[in-house]
């Protein structure tokens, strides 16, 4: 009876490898490129704020978008003109700030490629990615 | 297995057969293309191709993008069977530099198939990799050259830099690097004791026509507020 149980069991489980294989060789192409961005490396609206003064807002969305509207004071930065846009926050940089940067769900990873530009290529620390971004920036607003 | 167990097996898969006959099915030649842009690109377009192969009519619902970089347009709203088509998608490169992802959701009518997503992977060469892109000194620090490493990307002939400095008070000096296609450009700022800052402006010898142009910052830091 037990021996019977034990290969039903191993008979499904093997059942339900199938269709996973299939879909991991269907699907091999299609693996995520971005990595998800670390939780240290993430800031939510509220401890942002908290940050006041001793921090920057940086807006990784496209120039239509952060013209209608962005967060007060924050410095544009998107990666259609980076060369362009990088000396301006470079000049409201300092090292003791930190940088908080964001971009919208129509911007897709924007925030997270900037940041990580900023982390590799510029090298400058302290540089966080806003949880939940623009949407969740209106939200705690309301 | 008992009889009735195999008579449902076999109907089950005959009314999936059968479903798939009669169906309108878009057919997709790729849902994933892979780009590699030249150097000069400004954009890199993908043409996703389809056929209906089914028997019935497809309507496009909705086509868009995961990026604002990123714009598709379909040839057609509807698809007749045997029909083929395209959809193309144009993303803009602008300043973007290595592998970028972009993902374009197709809706439709077919219910057997009504989201499709399709993948544009855009491999975008690198004629220079600078690091840092950024050089700075606090105000009052020694006033000692700092160095920027540039490397040529791969397979990218450059043997000269010229580094030039949008302001007099930095001056910027190209040394050969450890490497082939590697260079040290020393910046260095005459003073620190005031905030000033520059761009420097870098341009390889290849691409010659036109050449392509790249920027490094360097900046001098307000001196501390003293109390």
């Amino acid at each position: 009876m037990k021996s019977s149980l034990a290969r039903q069991a191993l008979v499904l489980v093997a059942l339900a490898f199938l269709p996973a294989i299939a879909e991991a060789i269907y699907f091999r192409d299609r693996v995520s490129w971005q990595a998800p961005v670390p939780a240290s490396e993430m800031v939510t609206v509220a401890q942002a704020r908290a940050w006041g003064d001793n921090a920057i807002w940086v807006d990784a969305r496209p120039d239509e978008e952060f013209a209608r509207h962005h967060v007060p004071g924050a410095i544009l930065l998107n990666e259609d003109r980076w060369n362009e846009l990088l000396p301006q926050f470079l000049a409201a940089w300092s090292p003791e700030k930190r940088v908080i940067v964001y971009c919208s769900s129509q911007s897709c990873n924007a925030s997270s490629h900037v940041a990580r530009r900023l982390r590799d290529e510029v090298q400058l620390k302290d540089i966080f990615v806003l949880e939940g971004g623009w949407e969740e920036w209106l939200k705690s607003k309301k | 297995m008992n009889l009735k167990t195999t008579r449902l097996i076999l109907a089950l898969i005959l009314s999936i057969f059968l479903a798939a006959v009669v169906r309108a099915d878009l057919k997709w030649e790729q849902t994933t293309l892979d780009l590699h842009p030249a150097i000069s690109d400004k954009q890199a377009i993908g043409h996703f191709k389809y056929e209906n192969v089914g028997k019935t009519p497809v309507r496009f619902k909705s086509v868009h993008t995961s990026c604002g970089c990123t714009v598709a347009q379909t040839q057609k709203d509807q698809v007749g069977p045997g029909e083929k088509g395209e959809i193309t998608a144009t993303f803009n490169i602008g300043g973007r530099t290595g592998v970028q992802v972009k993902n374009v959701t197709v809706e439709t009518d077919d219910p057997a198939h009504a989201v499709t997503v399709l993948t544009l992977k855009a491999t975008i060469g690198q004629v220079l990799e600078i690091q840092p892109t950024f050089v700075y000194w606090q105000g009052g620090e020694e006033p000692k050259a700092k160095t920027i490493i540039v490397r040529s990307g791969k397979d990218v002939p450059i043997k000269k830099l010229d580094v030039t400095s949008s302001s007099p008070d930095f001056a910027a000096k190209v040394e050969p690097g450890s490497a082939p296609g590697e260079f040290n450009i020393k910046v260095q700022p005459h003073e620190t004791n005031r905030a000033i800052v520059a761009t420097l402006t870098i341009k390889p010898d290849y691409p010659a026509n036109p050449p392509q142009l790249f920027y490094a910052n360097a900046r001098v830091m307000p001196a501390p507020a003293t109390q």
